[in-house]
């Protein structure tokens, strides 16, 4: 049942001078300044009645040199009086302190109280006074450091509540300069998320190296060991660090790997089903009659890293910002740049890996609908990852649902009588070729995302760190 | 008279690592003639793990919800639902902006009175404000997501920047807004609890809740849907232990903090049927936060008056010569001051001894600790009887359980006064448990030091080695007068302090509240209407006596002795010195 103490400076060993600086060196050691300090004082204090018996201690105190203790600062009738106000409350015997105001020879004491006793327990405590917010805060920090209403009663105050309040009230405040609090600190770069959202790009990139060194039955073993191995390295990428989501589930992911194996495979198999196919099983080359794209997913998986540190740079700088600005309008417009900086950033990023991966494994280049589709994903995760999952969810479906839906049509045109369902498909592959079925998609699917961040994303709300007290 | 209970604990009761467990054990124990259903909010995973203690089988059922996480249950407010969540913390978020009672340097520490007159009805926008959010997470759900969302963002935001918000509330940045929005969160999770139903909280005939803040909060919400009556017990005062463990922050957080739990405790103490506060000190904060003093009993913590029993009733076995000191050692209680006292009293009287009894308490207890003793190595050289003998110091440091101390009793046994020497205190225990065992005191004037011992001790001011001195030799020179105090101590003890008193005084308030302050509960037809006037007023009678008969005749009604509804309880020994 014993009081914690928080922070607020206890008695214990000594360490430093503590309250006593050299302020109090020069207030206390001028002996003939007491009389000027006194009366100063005595202009600040509101109340007639403390003036007088402040104005009588000081010339005691000037006149005769000789110093009071403590205890036997406040005069006569202060004392008098409390003592008939507490008697009733108290029945302990409590004796000792009297006999300092006996007259004749007192104990010189080094400590005397000025002519006012408040503003020496001000200066005693004013950490605690300057730091409160209320009356009741200084209170309680009063209490804690063992003044209770007895000793209230020696500055002449019914209990400590009241002595609290005098000294609130006392505490010079200067509205211009608020304190500033400590900024947040921001998250920091760190080794095993580095590390991690590099291990999908190389993963893949030896899958990539295996499908062109086997053949056969080991080409085909090669491909499921290497989709496994970057599925579970892209699970861990995203489970820490700046992509990591709130909840540990991940209720895109069927979406996610539908669209990333429409980007390997879609294109050439519209392209085969356009022109009556598919005949055989894709054999994993680049110009067979089935084709694998797999520079677009490579590119894909490489930009995993950039996407970390792009998400890593909005998280940092939407803190500073947030920690510099005053209105939620104001964060607003300022975290809109840095949302559309950081999305840019990574597409510029995956764009150049896109040509760095076409050009190493000489496939056509498919910008458009590989970064419509990467913008897509970034945009999802970076949502996800702030909190909002309802729309990416949405948006993913739609988007995946879009081109299954194409691949659809043209299979089921082939039924009889159904020939009209392949027409809208077949002239957009006509008009734009084949990769117009996924840039459409991704694209109107990021771009609807992209709307959606930019009214979520700058929100202060979703940059609040959760696990707060 | 069957009374069923909902007895409301926060990180406390059932936990085996409850803060108020024991006196809560107690008490379930001590009234097994009523139903307790318990409602325990944890505090952390690591507590839920540790598991309950044992429960008496008169606790029905036990319903627990953890405070330190929150579900989002997903419900997404459509647009009515959310302008009403909006209205409703923009209510409470303004109440909190408008300020506590006094504020800055205009206000004349005698306008207090005035100023809460003023602020009256803001705690009205308050406590409105409450029950529409908590009536909004009963008919909707999804309270959490909603106070975690920009819409809470931006109502605290504009009533922050509104006219007449505290001063320290219009420099709120966005950070500390972000940073209060969090703590609202956290502090309104009680508000989405299921708790409310007519098969939870609403069957019970009385909540008592054992602490303010939290706790309180489901008394509170009960007492609103269901008119169930509260009774509040504080040991120590929720919103002192706020400010004295305020986190660092911004000014503006702080003060909106502090506004959240001031104005939360005085809607607990306005809505309370009775407040039981466990001692002097408590009862003026909160008198002071506006508790009506009608409301308010004292109800002293009970402790285990058994073990003292036998050191208490054979005075005359103490060494006449020693001073003993029994606690957990740390920087607040002093010892330093005692030790400066003990040289005065050496002075006096050179062949005293002195006893400090007790183990550190942390890393900075045993700083503490090694700093004390060199201190006493420094003052007292070690001495011997004679010039063939061997010496040793006249201050000695001993823990309970070592072979000259086995038990905390023998500590007090060992010594012909007790001192207390520490400059902070909240309930003295180590006071309390000295008076047990009928040794005379010293004591600083700290805490409810004052009005524990009465007239039974000495009573000395803090910080003061030569008053406490005196006392001592004092009563070191005077056995008589030692062993006076020291039976009026003891008799005084057994009389306040005791579990059985504790727990007689909690039995008398429950069947007061309920007398006073009854349930009214609607009768229903077969059409699930209410019947009216189906209870006519001369047939209420309080508690579920016409139901239950069975079951109290079952457990041995008629055979009971009438006089004592209150069964002592015999407990392990388990509480060292604290």
């Amino acid at each position: 049942m014993s009081s914690g103490l928080g922070g607020l400076d206890r008695p214990g060993a000594p360490t430093s001078p503590g309250a006593w600086d050299e302020r109090s060196e020069e207030w206390l050691s001028a002996e003939g300044a007491v009389l000027e300090t006194a009366e100063e004082d005595v202009q600040e204090l509101p109340e007639g009645d403390v003036r007088e018996t402040a104005e009588g201690d000081a010339r005691e105190t000037a006149e005769g040199g000789v110093s009071e203790s403590a205890e036997g600062g406040v005069s006569e009738t202060a004392e008098g009086g409390v003592r008939a106000g507490a008697a009733d409350s108290r029945l302990a015997a409590f004796d000792a302190p009297t006999s300092t105001r006996t007259t004749g020879p007192r104990p010189a004491s080094p400590r005397r109280t000025g002519a006012d006793p408040v503003k020496a327990l001000m200066h005693r405590h004013r950490a605690l006074c300057e730091r409160a917010v209320d009356p009741l805060e200084i209170a309680a920090g009063l209490e804690a450091h063992g003044i209770t209403d007895r000793t209230a009663s020696r500055f002449l105050h019914r209990d400590v509540f009241s002595l609290a309040e005098e000294m609130y009230a006392r505490v010079p405040r200067d509205a211009d300069a608020p304190p500033s609090p400590a900024p947040p600190d921001a998250p920091r770069a760190r080794a095993d998320w580095i590390l991690l959202s590099l291990l999908p790009g190389a993963l893949c990139t030896s899958a990539v190296i295996a499908l062109h060194l086997t053949h056969g039955q080991s080409r085909l073993i090669a491909a499921a060991a290497g989709a496994l191995a970057v599925a579970l390295a892209l699970r861990a990428a995203l489970a820490r660090g700046p992509l990591a989501g709130k909840d540990r589930r991940h209720p895109c992911a069927t979406r996610i790997t539908w669209l990333a194996a429409y980007a390997l495979l879609g294109d050439g198999l519209l392209q085969t089903a356009a022109a009556g196919g598919p005949d055989a099983l894709p054999n994993g080359a680049a110009d067979g009659p089935w084709p694998f794209t797999t520079a677009p997913v490579l590119a894909l998986t490489l930009s995993c890293a950039p996407a970390a540190w792009c998400a890593h740079l909005l998280a940092v700088r939407a803190r500073r910002k947030l920690s510099s600005s005053r209105a939620l309008e104001e964060f607003a417009t300022s975290a809109k740049p840095l949302l559309l900086g950081a999305f840019a950033l990574y597409l510029g990023a995956l764009a150049a890996l896109l040509t760095l991966t076409t050009s190493v494994l000489d496939e056509p280049l498919a910008y458009p609908q590989a970064l419509t589709l990467g913008g897509l994903l970034f945009l999802a995760r970076l949502l996800t990852t702030h909190g909002f999952t309802h729309a990416p969810g949405l948006v993913l479906t739609a988007a995946a649902s879009a081109e299954a839906a194409a691949l659809a049509a043209l299979f089921a045109a082939r039924l009889p009588g159904c020939a009209w369902l392949a027409t809208p498909v077949e002239t957009l592959v006509d008009t734009w070729g084949p990769s117009a079925i996924p840039t459409a998609a991704c694209g109107t699917a990021a771009l609807i995302l992209l709307l959606h961040a930019t009214r979520t994303l700058t929100r202060a709300s979703a940059h609040a760190t959760r696990d707060q007290p | 008279m069957l009374v069923r209970i909902g007895l409301i604990a926060e990180g406390g009761y059932p936990y085996v690592s409850g803060d108020a467990r024991l006196w809560c054990d107690r008490l379930v124990r001590g009234l097994g003639q009523h139903e307790f259903d318990l409602y325990a909010l944890s505090r952390s995973e690591r507590q839920e793990d540790e598991g309950w203690v044992p429960l008496p089988p008169q606790v029905s059922r036990v319903r627990t919800a953890p405070l330190w996480t929150a579900e989002d249950d997903g419900v997404v407010y459509g647009r009515r639902a959310r302008r009403r969540f909006a209205e409703s913390y923009g209510e409470l978020v303004g109440a909190l902006c408008a300020g506590g009672a006094v504020d800055g340097p205009g206000a004349a520490a005698d306008a207090f009175g005035a100023a809460q007159h003023a602020s009256a009805t803001e705690a009205d926008r308050f406590g409105n404000a409450l029950y529409g959010l908590a009536e909004l997470a009963r008919d909707e759900g999804g309270l959490v997501g909603a106070l975690r969302s920009e819409v809470a963002v931006r109502a605290l935001e504009r009533a922050c920047r509104a006219r007449g918000a505290l001063r320290t509330a219009r420099e709120a940045r966005v950070p500390d807004l972000l940073t209060v929005a969090a703590h609202l969160e956290r502090a309104l999770r009680p508000l989405s609890l299921d708790w409310y139903e007519d098969d939870g909280l609403g069957s019970v005939d009385l909540c008592h809740a054992t602490s303010g803040g939290a706790a309180a909060l489901p008394g509170l919400l009960a007492h609103h849907f269901s008119g169930v009556p509260l009774l509040l017990t504080e040991y120590g005062v929720r919103l002192r232990t706020h400010y004295l463990a305020a986190p660092e922050a911004s000014p503006a957080v702080r003060s909106l903090l502090a506004a959240l739990h001031g104005r939360l405790a005085a809607e607990t103490y306005a809505r309370a049927a009775l407040i039981t506060p466990g001692n002097g000190h408590a009862r003026r904060w909160q008198e002071r936060c506006g508790a009506d003093r009608a409301k308010l009993r004292t109800v002293y913590p009970g402790m285990d008056a058994a073990r003292f029993a036998e050191v208490g009733e054979a005075p005359e076995c103490a060494e006449p010569d020693s001073l003993v000191w029994v606690g957990r050692i740390e920087p607040a209680k002093d010892i330093v001051s005692l030790l400066h006292a003990f040289a005065e009293v050496r002075k006096e009287e050179p062949k005293t001894r002195l006893r400090i009894v007790g183990s550190p308490s942390g890393a900075e207890g045993a700083a503490y600790l090694g700093h004390c003793r060199a201190l006493a190595a420094q003052l007292f050289p070690d001495e011997a009887e004679g010039p063939h003998t061997v010496g040793d110091n006249p201050v000695s440091f001993e823990e309970i359980g070592g072979p000259e101390i086995p038990t905390l009793a023998d500590a007090y046994a060992s010594g012909a006064v007790a001192v207390l020497s520490s400059v902070v205190e909240g309930f003295p225990i180590g006071l309390v448990e000295a008076m047990f065992s009928g040794r005379a005191t010293v004591s600083t004037d700290v805490g409810a030091v004052v009005e524990v011992i009465g007239g039974t001790g000495l009573v000395v001011p803090p910080r003061n080695p030569r008053a406490l001195a005196e006392a001592c030799v004092a009563l070191l020179r005077d056995p008589e007068r030692r062993e006076r105090l020291g039976a009026a101590a003891r008799a005084r003890a057994l009389e306040l302090f005791t579990v059985e008193q504790n727990v007689a005084a909690f039995h008398g308030i429950y069947l007061e509240i309920v007398s006073r302050t009854p349930v009214r509960r609607l009768v229903l037809d077969e059409a699930g209407d209410p019947l009216p006037f189906a209870v006519p007023a001369e047939a209420h009678v309080p508690g579920r006596w016409t139901e239950r008969t069975a079951r109290l005749v079952a457990r041995g009604g008629p055979a009971r002795p009438p006089g004592a509804p209150v069964r002592a309880t015999a407990l392990p020994a388990t509480e060292g010195a604290r």
